[in-house]
């Protein structure tokens, strides 16, 4: 289930391997000492083994699981029965100086501990994802038989039929390799999951190898066996390995991975079904080689049954491909859908576009005409001689006003144009010196108005002229905007400066101020549009905050840069760099 | 005797523009005659034949680029000089404006001594 705590969980950094590093050392470490260990002190020791096992077993998933930890606590209870047993038997052979009884309790939790652990193997796949659909059972079901027959025709049936033992012992002695078997499934399908990349499956399976491999040669050595026989390795590397893979930080990874309606078929996977297969031809030939009796009912019975389950298999396959088949034209529709939609967002967006450019464009109209009666009629009664000074002052800020709403609209429309970017520019050569010398005319009465010198410096060098690649009316619209901020921005008394320059391979205008300044904080902004800095708004300075974008956007447009000097209270220098016109 | 002053025709459908326009141009010495739509300076154009014509570019039904096509598609007309007169000042519409046939584009607002020394040069005076 991929709850909020288990998407937390995957998450979860791969940190924390000490411990489980330490406890596969300090496991090794503890195995080998067992070797060297009086009898009595063994029987202790490897049972402390296993406690420290199941102890791991049991903290591993508290630290590293915060939802899911049944199968781990299924394994811990697993192995828990495994070392109550090992305490049984070690009581007789220890403390009793024989082998306890058979059936005895060892028996008994030895024998329970294996569905404990196969369930928790089984609910670890089902939560992997790996065991989710019929198609996984099936899976499962193959190889278990097919590992089923061999485990029982080559280990568990041989015991069973071998002379000198007791019915008991055949009985008991049998179920240990029959419960392997299970273990051996539960085994191969944890194998052909994804689950195997990860450190603590792999621990994991190690450990269970450990485990079926110590079974295996207890089944054959079992008369020989005794505390202290050097098959305990594998018991023993079986408990450390376990303990170390609930340890390990990757656990915790796997358990968040996204559930699949049916395993894919991998290669690994496919290899497994197929030995599976042909299980039941080759262990009739390796009978037949080894001169065995043949075990023909259980292999005609099993082969069939092998036969059904590898359809039903190709069942799911075939119908798995027309779901998928299904799946991709449903997406292929939605994405057929999609497309259209968006297309239909595009024209949308398109009509919405124009409609915009028309609205900017009519409003820019419905101004301009009324304008254009205003100064009109304005200018006719102030060509009238005999208006009087008062009359005359008035009908002069109605013009100003006028003149100021004129460049509003002028600047609106500008940039909703240059919003949709749009500033192509007529270009050809210019006398940048020429457009200067105009603009500072221009605005002269203004800055006499305002109280404010304005000074136009030519550097010598140039002759009087100096041409640039751009558009005049541009030109003279950037050099405009930023003169007049500089006498908007500069008090009474004060001065404006334009200087034209030519340094290497670049034409340099410079427009400085003794005025208020702009903020330090403030400076980056100044060619947003619609920015106005706090002293400006403060001071109620008139404007837009579209001048500066206006003038930069032209810069740009002209290939140029444009750049910023400010002094809270001395002054300002806007620096507007162009490239030079080709010499001809 | 003295030469007759050139006649103008002044096509706006703002009649306050119109009037002014007409003023300035009496002021200088020239003859107007007015339309307040297109269609009406068509007929204007064809009765009257001023030596020049002011259009607005934007007059409801025919507006003045469908007046300048009249005028351009009369051969008794098609040399009047035409000054456009428009709200829209982009590149673009100027470029419209003169494309279409028009032998100078102004803006609105525009100012009288401007519009005064563009009928003047038309005219050849």
């Amino acid at each position: 289930m991929d709850t909020p705590a288990s998407s937390a969980l995957w998450r979860t950094p791969l940190r924390g391997t000490a411990a489980a590093n330490a406890f596969v050392l300090l496991g090794a470490a503890a195995t080998a000492v067992y070797f060297v260990l009086p009898p009595r002190a063994q029987a202790i020791w490897y049972v402390l083994i296993g406690a420290a096992a199941v102890g791991a077993l049991v903290l591993g998933p508290r630290w590293h699981l915060k939802a899911d930890r049944l199968p781990w606590y299924l394994f811990a209870a697993g192995i828990a029965a495994w070392v109550a047993g090992d305490a049984i038997f070690d009581y007789y052979d220890v403390q009793l100086g024989r082998e306890p009884p058979l059936p005895s309790a060892a028996d008994v939790l030895y024998l329970a501990g294996y569905p404990l652990l196969v369930a928790g193997i089984i609910v670890l796949l089902a939560k992997l994802g790996v065991i989710a659909g019929r198609i996984a059972l099936v899976d499962a079901a193959i190889v278990g038989i097919a590992l089923g027959l061999a485990q029982w025709i080559f280990v568990v049936d041989p015991y069973t039929h071998e002379t000198g033992l007791s019915l008991n012992e055949r009985i008991f002695g049998g179920a240990y390799p029959a419960m392997d078997i299970l273990l051996l499934a539960a085994f191969a399908q944890l194998l052909v999951s994804p689950a195997w990349r990860l450190p603590s499956y792999q621990l994991l399976m190690a450990s269970f190898l450990s485990v079926l491999v110590a079974d295996e040669l207890y089944a054959h050595y079992v008369q020989t066996y005794a505390l202290g026989s050097w098959i305990d390795v594998f018991f023993l590397l079986g408990y450390v390995l376990v303990g170390a893979a609930a340890l390990h930080p990757s656990m915790a990874t796997i358990v968040a991975r996204e559930r699949r309606a049916a395993p894919r078929l991998t290669t690994a996977r496919f290899l497994l079904l197929c030995s599976a297969f042909f299980a039941v031809p080759i262990t009739l030939l390796v009978e037949r080689a080894l001169g065995h009796r043949i075990h023909a009912t259980l292999l005609g019975i099993t082969g069939v049954v092998l036969a059904g389950l590898v359809l039903l298999r190709l069942v799911g396959l075939v119908r798995n491909e027309e779901r998928a088949r299904r799946a991709e034209r449903q997406a292929r529709r939605e994405a057929e859908n999609a497309q259209r939609l968006l297309g239909e967002q595009n024209r949308e967006l398109r009509e919405f576009d124009r409609l915009k450019d028309e609205f900017v464009s009519l409003v820019s109209h419905d101004l301009r005409t009324p304008l254009t009666s205003i100064v009109g009629y304005v200018d006719l009664v102030l060509d009238d001689p005999s208006l009087s000074d008062e009359d005359r002052q008035y009908l002069a800020i109605v013009a100003r006003n006028a003149d100021r709403l004129h460049r509003l609209v002028d600047d609106l429309l500008f940039a909703a144009r240059l919003q949709a970017g749009r500033l192509e520019l007529a270009v050809s050569d210019v006398d940048l010196a020429e457009v200067a010398r105009h603009t500072v005319e221009t605005l002269r009465p203004r800055a006499e108005a305002a109280g404010v010198a304005l000074q136009h410096e030519l550097a010598p060098e140039l002759n009087g002229s100096f041409a640039v690649v751009g558009e005049a009316s541009r030109l003279g619209q950037l050099l405009d905007n930023l003169v007049s901020n500089a006498v908007k921005f500069t008090p009474e008394g004060g001065h404006v400066a334009v200087r034209l320059s030519r340094p290497p391979g670049r034409a340099l205008l410079e427009v400085s101020d003794s005025g208020i300044g702009i903020r330090e904080d403030e400076r980056d902004r100044l060619f947003e549009r619609f920015f106005r800095s706090s002293t400006a708004s403060e001071r109620q300075i008139e404007g837009t905050g579209l001048g500066l974008y206006i003038t930069k956007a032209i810069v740009d447009a002209h290939s140029g840069r444009i750049s910023v000097e400010s002094e809270e209270g001395e002054g300002t220098t806007f620096r507007v760099e162009l490239p030079l016109a080709e010499p001809a | 005797m003295t030469t007759e002053q050139p006649l103008i025709l002044v096509a706006d459908d703002d009649a306050d523009i119109v009037t002014l326009v007409r003023i300035r141009l009496e002021a200088a010495g020239f003859r107007v005659v007015t339309a307040g739509n297109g269609a009406r300076a068509v007929d204007a154009a064809r009765s009257e034949r001023p030596s020049l014509a002011i259009l607005d570019a934007m007059m409801p039904g025919l507006d003045g680029y469908g007046v300048l096509a009249a005028l351009r598609a009369d051969p008794e007309l098609a040399a009047m000089p035409v000054v456009m007169l428009s709200a829209h000042v982009h590149a673009d519409d100027v470029g419209r404006g003169l494309e279409a046939g028009a032998d100078e584009y102004l803006a609105k607002p525009f100012r009288a001594d401007h519009l005064l020394e563009v009928v003047r040069g038309l005219l050849g005076r």
